[in-house]
């Protein structure tokens, strides 16, 4: 059997139709704004991390080792990572692929055309592991070169293109390096090899050009299975900084979860201008029930004068409240469904994720939210309704 | 307690503290009333019988003096207990009728039994009462503003009684009806008075006091025959 209280409330509502329902689209904004700002936040974190985590299974490792210079204006750079620590990292990385990497910065010249770019010296075996070649092949000779997209198109570069490599300088032959290999744009890489504008040589043409002959400035490790990254890391860390910080071992996700940090503040600012319509929402449901209140002060004192609790009066007025939240919540999820994924596809442009636990949570998320907020709205006419003297009130018209 | 009368005031003052001064509306009023009497309290407006009607219906407690209804005294009940015995002790017929709304007359009738027992009614008592003051069963799915005075006050006297009270305040229960509705009106309640119920009833009517075995006039906040 219902409630009575609940049945005065569903009455008050029915009779007030129009007024309960005008509240109640206060409601139903605040929780579409909640919930489709909600959804596109989370749809916009999901996207990004979607688009980072292909390379979160590398492991990079970087010299620890600050080399100082007593030359003023040379700049502090870091040590490299030398042969011996290499092999420390090959055997703490097991069946892993361990890449070592060259990396400098360079000045080039391209028929008359001069550049600045980045030069990395890779063993051409690794080159295929973790890179994808477009056009042309891999490195085969001692001279040849792979470069990236971007480089190649700014400078008209095909396969076969020879670029000179090292400053213009008139009592200098330059080296001269052959293009055989174009490679597929890799965007932002989160493995610290970063090819769109890069020229790629073999690790032996870097060291007899630049030195550094098994002295590398970054090691990646690239896992066969992502869920041991954190045991691989550790293995290294134990065996290279046993003594003192020999490395220092990064991975890419600790960037995502700064970017994703980032963007869950972006996402917390959005949903505080959403939760504004709230507040909105419930001073009109407050209104809404004070006039409710106002209305009904003389059956309020019938209720008293016959023998009503205090706290079945607030009930009934808390139902009340809680209807109105109820009717709001159901059509602002409903309508934050429809919204949300417009707003979605509208700025993400990507709805792969809307239907993702991390996203659809929003929906229920911000109905309750809607719920309580009105329930809180209600709280102070119900108290109000129940503390009436039940003589003024009977006497009231 | 069982020598003490139903309703004993003592020496009971009402004052209330207005912007113009205090205003005296019960001035040491001492009076019992034992089971089963049929009281008039008669007066013209001003003289305290409204104050006197909210002290006995337990919806006020005096200022001074004391007040014992069913053995109790009022002032020293914490409010649950005093809403509670509005519930289960008195039962209140009102000039306005003052049914509930939002509720049928069926319903209103059942109202009382639900805050007593907090379930819906199944003993059937409802209909018992309802059927017992003459109200035609067909009409009980009404709202109170699709009946007639007469309809509404009987309704009015079904929902007073439905909790069995051994107390019935009648506060001018014929008021706002034709005099030959408001002598069934009053038929009801001589033959709930016959039943053993203690019936006081306040009106300025003489011609309705005289239902009464025993008549109290006020003027003035104070007893001057009784």
């Amino acid at each position: 059997m219902r409630d009575i209280f609940l049945d005065l409330s569903i009455r008050s509502v029915r009779l007030n139709f129009l007024r309960s329902i005008l509240a109640s689209i206060g409601i139903v904004i605040g929780v579409v704004a909640i919930s489709s700002m909600g959804m596109l936040g989370a749809n916009m974190q999901l996207s990004v991390k979607q688009q980072l985590s292909s390379d979160v299974n590398t492991i990079m490792i970087t010299s620890d080792v600050v080399r100082t210079t007593s030359t003023a204006g040379t700049p502090v750079t870091a040590e490299g990572i030398d042969k011996s620590t290499l092999n420390d990292i090959k055997n703490a990385a097991g069946q892993n692929v361990v890449i070592p990497i060259h990396r400098t910065n360079t000045q080039f010249t391209i028929g008359s055309t001069d550049g600045r770019g980045s030069i990395y010296g890779l063993d051409p075996n690794d080159i295929t592991k973790f890179l994808s070649i477009d056009q042309g092949d891999n490195i085969r000779g001692a001279n040849d070169a792979i470069v990236g997209p971007n480089i190649a198109t700014n400078f008209n570069m095909n396969v076969g293109s020879r670029i000179k490599i090292g400053q213009d300088n008139v009592s200098i032959t330059r080296p001269t390096v052959r293009v055989s290999g174009i490679l597929t744009a890799r965007g932002f890489a989160s493995d610290g090899v970063n090819t769109d504008n890069a020229i790629i040589v073999p690790d032996t043409w870097y060291t007899d050009h630049y030195g550094n002959k098994d002295i590398y400035d970054q090691v990646n490790v690239i896992m066969t299975n992502i869920d041991e990254i954190n045991q691989t890391e550790a293995a290294i860390d134990d065996k290279v900084n046993r003594k003192s910080n020999v490395v220092r071992i990064t991975d890419a996700s600790s960037r995502l979860s700064s970017i994703s940090s980032t963007l869950g503040t972006i996402t917390s600012f959005i949903l505080a201008i959403g939760s504004i319509s709230l507040v909105v929402a419930a001073v009109s449901i407050f209104n809404v029930m004070m006039m409710s209140v106002n209305e009904r002060v003389q059956e309020i004192g019938i209720l008293l004068s016959i023998g009503t609790e205090k706290g079945e009066i607030r009930r009934m007025f808390l139902y009340e409240a809680f209807i109105l939240g109820v009717i709001g919540a159901v059509v602002g999820g409903i309508a934050s469904l429809v919204i949300g994924y417009s707003v979605v596809s509208a700025m993400i442009g990507n709805t792969a994720y809307f239907f993702m636990p991390e996203s659809i949570m929003y929906v229920p998320y911000g109905m309750i939210i809607g719920v309580i907020v009105c329930i809180a709205s209600g709280l102070y006419p119900a108290w109000k309704a129940s503390n009436m003297d039940p003589i003024d009130a009977l006497r009231s018209e | 307690m069982s020598d003490r009368p139903l309703i004993q005031l003592v020496d009971v003052s009402k004052v209330y503290h207005l912007e113009s001064g205090d205003f005296t509306a019960l001035n040491h009023v001492s009076l019992d009333i034992d089971e089963n009497e049929f009281v008039a309290i008669m007066g013209p407006s001003g003289s305290g019988k409204s104050t006197m009607m909210n002290q006995l219906g337990i919806l006020d407690v005096p200022t001074t003096g004391e007040l014992f209804i069913d053995g109790r005294n009022v002032a020293t009940m914490s409010n649950l207990e005093r809403t509670h015995m509005r519930r289960d002790v008195i039962g209140y017929i009102f000039q306005k009728f003052y049914l509930i709304p939002l509720l049928s007359a069926y319903e209103n009738v059942e109202y009382p039994l639900i805050l007593k027992y907090k379930k819906r009614d199944e003993s059937g008592r409802a209909w018992d009462v309802l059927k017992s003051v003459g109200f035609d069963q067909n009409m009980s799915a009404h709202r109170p503003n699709q009946l007639s005075g007469g309809q509404q006050q009987r309704v009015a006297i079904a929902r007073a009684l439905v909790n069995d009270p051994k107390i019935l305040l009648c506060d001018e229960p014929t008021g706002n009806l034709d005099r030959k509705t408001g002598f069934a009106i009053m038929d009801i309640l001589i033959n709930l008075h016959r039943e053993g119920r203690t019936v006081i009833l306040v009106t300025h009517d003489p011609k309705i006091a005289e239902f009464a075995h025993r008549t109290i006039e006020l003027e003035d906040g104070r007893i001057v025959s009784s």
